[in-house]
């Protein structure tokens, strides 16, 4: 008994993820692919959580709801929940602190977010990858205070990670680390580890992921297999 | 040159003084601390815009003795702590890195060559 997880993922609302990304086409490409449990992690922004909730709710599978913040270090960390609300009240949180930068689509790709039946409700007109002005720990208590789990992304990674922007791990009461390869340059100093697919083209959903033990796909399955350590990362396709 | 001179130099104001007569003995400018902490030469002033308490952290481990911090960005609560922990001097000017590493760099030649 196990859970696949891939807990990264984007959709259209994220300035660099594919018009195609709906949260739908997101969700059913992830279950054709043995994905049980998905989240969805746009940058800096929840608002396609809604749509994606009823999509999971509908194709049966477990959906955790988050956000990939761009700390003021230009670090990637998720923040994770359990419910809907959470993740578009941290959104609102974030907004606060992100700078007024006016979005082009013509350079970046579009941002829009659309309901479960792929019809765009409307366009962030903010550029979402920009740094919020809060450091990676406040980021992290800001998630925590919401009764999140604060991850940082992939920190092995050569852009926008713990390890190319900072270098070293902050201590820092994480609830997990994202990693990409196995024997990454950056000690994970007896964190728990997750691996994610970070898709943003439907093409690469599922192409890493995390199996945690049970077979419950659901936050709190989550949130156990992390304080325990429990976690199994898959670094090739699914079968 | 001696990091007192850097107040003046850049307009700045102090948002943590340290011993005002210890020398600067070279710059380094960045605002990816991995590269800093890999490349900065010890007894440097750091221009940057990286307004958080890890860039203290990294400073003390590269050995940097003063941050300057530009575009007038703000020095968060803990951040003010670890600098006055750790014993490293904090500016804050409004001019961007640019700017900043030009006036040091002609101050640090013209100390060379005086």
């Amino acid at each position: 008994m196990a859970v696949r997880a891939d807990l990264h993922l984007h959709s259209c609302v994220s300035p660099c993820g594919q018009l195609e990304c709906s949260p739908r086409s997101v969700a059913e490409t992830a279950r054709a692919r043995g994905i049980e449990l998905v989240a969805l992690t746009d940058h800096n922004t929840a608002l396609n959580c809604p749509a994606f909730a009823e999509v999971c709710a509908e194709l049966g599978l477990g959906a955790v709801f988050g956000i990939e913040i761009t700390t003021t270090e230009e670090v990637h960390a998720l923040g994770l929940f359990e419910t809907v609300e959470q993740a578009l009240e941290l959104g609102r949180r974030l907004w606060e602190h992100l700078p007024d930068i006016a979005f082009d689509p013509e350079k970046f790709g579009d941002q829009v977010y659309v309901d479960a039946d792929e019809t765009i409700l409307g366009e962030v007109e903010r550029f979402l990858l920009s740094a919020v002005d809060l450091g990676l720990e406040d980021c992290g208590r800001l998630v925590q205070e919401l009764d999140g789990l604060f991850v940082p992304a992939h920190i092995d990674r050569s852009a926008y990670s713990i390890w190319s922007q900072l270098g070293f791990l902050p201590p820092f009461a994480y609830d997990g680390l994202e990693i990409t390869r196995p024997h990454g340059p950056i000690d994970t100093a007896g964190f728990t580890t997750i691996t994610s697919s970070d898709a943003h083209f439907l093409a690469d959903i599922g192409r890493r992921y995390t199996v945690l033990p049970g077979d419950e796909p659901s936050f709190r399955a989550l949130r156990s297999a992390l304080l325990t350590g429990d976690t199994k990362l898959s670094f090739s396709p699914t079968g | 040159m001696k990091i007192q001179e850097l107040e003046t130099l850049l307009d700045g104001r102090w948002e943590h003084e340290t011993n005002g007569e210890t020398e600067i003995a070279a710059g380094f400018t960045s605002d990816l601390l991995s590269d800093v902490m890999g490349n900065a030469p010890e007894d440097s002033v750091l221009v940057t815009i990286q307004a958080h308490k890890n860039t203290i952290a990294v400073a003390t481990l590269a050995g940097i003795v003063a941050l300057v911090i530009c575009s007038n960005r703000p020095i968060p609560e803990d951040m003010l702590a670890a600098a006055k922990q750790e014993g490293v001097a904090v500016l804050v000017t409004q001019h961007n890195q640019f700017e900043a590493t030009g006036r040091i760099y002609a101050r640090l030649q013209a100390t060379r060559e005086g």
